[in-house]
């Protein structure tokens, strides 16, 4: 009987904990709508804090933070929110229009790159297991039936090439993980051409600007990609987007 | 005791009078090793300038650490390790530690190596050797390693800027008459830190020059050097390359020349390492006093040209500005000239254009009217610190004239507008961001594994693959016996029998002793008639006995037993309930062993 007991304490402590979220959403919303962008981002981010990660916090913060002229924060929270949700196009909206707004070049993809960041890590796992779960039940039906089997390998084709596709587009989202993505988060960041104090400067970086990591000093300095060149940066500078 | 007993006995005395024989001598030996000693000598007291001679230090039946040997002017002595041996000759054991040093001269001249004091066990000694280097017999005046081979380095630039480039010149000479084998590799003595990259060194020249009255080979190399900051960068390599000298050995047919070689003309390499001179640059930085605004980080001599087109435009339609950089100097890190903004166009940010030419760099950058009032493209100036002549230098190009026709209902394009040079797609986006979006259904946290990684997915994901693995296996095996018939009757061999053997059972507690008979025999005949793959008229004693010859006792009496009682004949004195058991057990007994047997 005490385990029913626990079971029912628990189901109602997280009932009143979604309750709480539920709220405080809300309450972020209502302070979005009034134009109290800073305590809608106090919440969204208590939501955060408390270990929520859903796109729409990301994105809703994101906003908050636009309206609120912190363009770095609102970056790095629409870009997240992406992460998640690549083809939302409010999100995709966004962070365009942010990113114009900080004066930022947007790093435009190659045709494969776009193709691959069309699906999101998670749905390119999903991808490939139907592609399993399709490839064993064609393969199940070629040893089970003795008829139409050059057909049902042709068929084969198919689930293989999603898997392989899927391959493809989870191996681009592993690469962001290893060099991971960057918000400029101060002013007057310059890149320079070594990771060395007094080295020269090679180009600025406006605020706000989304740059990739390409390479890494332990001494606390980051070789970032910008606008197709490459230069170093004090860590203190930028801060991580990448899932 | 038997002749082989008293063999054995001798031979075992034999032996051990051997083992004890070899051990005294062991003993008798080491007792005999007490002399200590230690000598130093000299493989070769009489080298050529070129050559190098071994030294060595041998502590006799003692043990003793390597020596100091005082430096020798004129001398290399690099220590090169130890060694030690043991002999025994005629019951007399000797040991040796031996430290070897290799001794290179630099010039000519009687040396002395030592005096040097060896401590060992009981006692020390002072060593010393001598050593005489002569000079190559054709060479009349080098007297000294640095007169027949030495190298430099020299800068085309005293003083270059940060991220100029200049040459480094290192230069081998080597004096007519050495023979090397054309191979350099450069060790150390760079600057740690501050450089742009590795210094790539290449061979550029080989040519021949008169030094002194002597003639020398140049061999040259070559590297372009950057640096990244500004300051004093020391340079001074050492070069190791390989001489080719004729070999030296005991039979030398010189008077009193080793140079003189071989009879036999054999050669060797050996490596020689030529310290080079210290080359200091001081690198100056960028001024910043007098740096003009449109400076981008050129550091050189460049020229400077603008293109633009169309020149006749609609508003909001876009004008592409290309500029090139020529010359020589950091091409690579000069960023694009800035154009002065104004509200009457737009202007996107520049961006690098592919150039087949190492010596220029280019960009190009979109510049779109947003009304017929621009009437020019503002004036650019490209601004570059120039080496020559130290100071900073401003190239301007234009005002560029345009001419740009009204388009109506144009302003409603804002902001994202990319043109197609730049971006393939076009986006128009609103005047302000997206609006909010509703609270999600379900929660996700952080800290909740995701789905993809939960054990519960991955077994599920498992299981297709299991179940493929047990059809296919299912199928091949179920192929496997539709193809060999033999293979099939003998796994239906126990099953078929099992199902006599209770029908048999059944028989018995009926005590229907003809059906009880009948299913003894079919019991036997299906197992054998499957196991043995015979024809049902097949099944025979001969045809079983034949397989199964181990049972044949078992077999016989069955077949026998059981064919008398199926044609009624049927024995005195017996209980036939009894009989019919002790068949039954018999048979299922058999059946089971036969069963065990291998074919």
């Amino acid at each position: 009987m005490r385990w029913i007991k626990n079971i029912i304490v628990a189901l109602l402590l997280s009932s009143f904990s979604v309750q709480a979220q539920d709220e405080s959403f809300r309450k972020a919303q209502t302070a979005y709508d009034d134009g109290r962008y800073a305590e809608a981002i106090l919440l969204y981010d208590s939501l955060l804090k408390d270990g929520l990660n859903n796109p729409e916090i990301h994105y809703n913060l994101g906003n908050a933070c636009f309206k609120d002229s912190d363009l770095p924060k609102a970056i790095l929270h629409y870009r997240k929110a992406w992460y998640d949700l690549p083809r939302d196009p409010d999100i995709v909206a966004n962070l365009h229009f942010a990113l114009n707004a900080a004066g930022a070049i947007e790093h435009s993809p190659g045709f494969a790159e776009r193709i691959l960041f069309t699906l999101s890590y998670q749905e390119w796992i999903l991808v490939a297991t139907a592609g399993y779960l399709l490839l064993s039940f064609l393969l199940l039906l070629i040893i089970i039936s003795k008829r139409s089997r050059r057909l049902l390998f042709k068929l084969c084709l198919i689930p293989g090439l999603l898997i392989l596709l899927s391959t493809f587009g989870w191996l681009q989202w592993r690469q962001l993980q290893a060099n991971p993505e960057w918000v400029v988060s101060k002013t007057e960041a310059t890149a320079l051409f070594g990771p060395v104090d007094g080295s020269t400067a090679h180009f600025k970086l406006p605020i706000g600007a989304l740059v990739q990591q390409s390479n890494i000093d332990p001494k606390g300095w980051i070789e970032v990609e910008y606008d197709g060149k490459k230069g170093w940066l004090k860590n203190e500078y930028i801060t991580p987007v990448s899932p | 005791m038997n002749f082989e007993g008293i063999q054995q006995g001798w031979m075992a005395r034999k032996l051990r009078n051997s083992i004890f024989l070899v051990l005294c001598s062991l003993f008798v030996s080491a007792g005999t090793a007490l002399a200590a000693d230690v000598q130093m000598t000299i493989d070769r007291e009489l080298i050529s300038l070129l050559d190098r001679a071994v030294l060595k230090v041998e502590f006799i039946n003692a043990s003793g650490k390597a020596l100091d040997i005082p430096p020798v002017d004129g001398l290399k002595i690099q220590y090169q390790g130890q060694s030690s041996e043991t002999r025994i000759v005629n019951m007399k054991r000797t040991s040796k530690v031996i430290h070897t040093y290799i001794i290179t001269p630099s010039k000519v001249g009687d040396y002395t190596i030592g005096p040097v004091t060896a401590h060992y066990k009981g006692g020390e000694k002072e060593l010393s050797a001598q050593l005489r280097v002569i000079k190559p017999a054709d060479d009349k005046e080098a007297q000294e390693i640095s007169e027949l081979m030495y190298s430099e380095i020299t800068s085309d630039r005293d003083a270059p800027h940060v991220h100029e480039p200049f040459n480094l010149t290192l230069k081998v000479f080597i004096r007519d008459g050495v023979q090397i084998d054309g191979n350099f590799a450069l060790r150390g003595g760079m600057p740690e830190n501050g450089m742009d990259g590795e210094l790539q060194w290449r061979v550029t020249g080989r040519d021949r020059a008169e030094i002194d009255g002597s003639i020398f080979t140049v061999h040259t190399l070559t590297a372009t050097a950057k640096t990244l900051t500004a300051g004093t960068f020391t340079f001074q390599p050492q070069v190791q390359m390989n001489v080719i000298i004729p070999r030296q050995n005991r039979r030398s047919y010189g008077f009193d020349d080793p140079f003189f070689g071989d009879f036999f003309g054999r050669q060797e390499t050996r490596p020689f390492v030529l310290d080079c001179n210290k080359l200091e640059v001081d690198v100056r930085a960028v001024p910043m006093a007098g740096r003009p605004e449109s400076f981008t980080g050129g550091v050189g001599i460049f020229d400077f040209d603008v293109e633009v087109g169309p020149k006749q435009v609609k508003a909001g339609e876009p004008i592409t500005i290309k500029t090139r950089i020529r010359g020589e100097g950091n091409l690579s890190q000069i960023t694009p000239p800035t154009i002065e903004e104004s509200h009457e166009f737009k202007l996107y940010d520049a961006r690098t254009v592919a150039t087949d030419n190492p010596n220029e760099v280019k960009f190009e950058q979109v510049l779109i009217p947003k009304s017929d009032s621009v009437t020019n493209v503002p004036a650019i100036s490209f601004s570059y610190f120039n080496t020559k002549t130290t100071d900073f230098r401003t190239i301007k190009q234009g005002p560029f004239p345009i001419s740009v026709e009204a388009v109506p209902q144009q302003t409603a394009q804002v902001i994202a507008t990319v043109p197609s040079t730049i971006q393939q797609e076009t986006k128009i986006l609103g005047r302000d961001i997206v609006y909010l979006k509703p609270m999600p259904t379900v929660w996700s946290r952080t800290t909740e594994l995701p789905w993809y990684r939960k054990i519960t997915f991955q077994a599920l994901l498992a299981l297709p693959a299991l179940l493929l693995l047990l059809v296919s296996g299912s199928t091949a095996r179920r192929n496997r016996l539709s193809n060999n018939v033999a293979l099939a009757r003998r796994q239906q061999a126990p099953k078929a029998a099992r199902k006599q053997v209770q029908l048999a059972e059944q028989a018995l507690r009926k005590r229907d002793e003809a059906a009880f008979y009948e299913a003894l025999w079919n019991a036997m005949a299906e197992y054998f008639g499957h196991r043995l793959n015979l024809a049902p008229g097949e099944v025979s004693m001969q045809a079983v006995l034949k397989s199964f010859p181990a049972e044949q006792a078992a077999i016989e009496t069955l077949f026998n037993s059981v064919e008398q009682r199926r044609y009624g004949i049927k024995p005195d004195r017996s209980n036939s309930k009894d009989e019919m058991k002790a068949l039954l057990n018999q048979l299922t007994t058999t059946l089971k062993k036969c069963e065990r047997i291998k074919l």
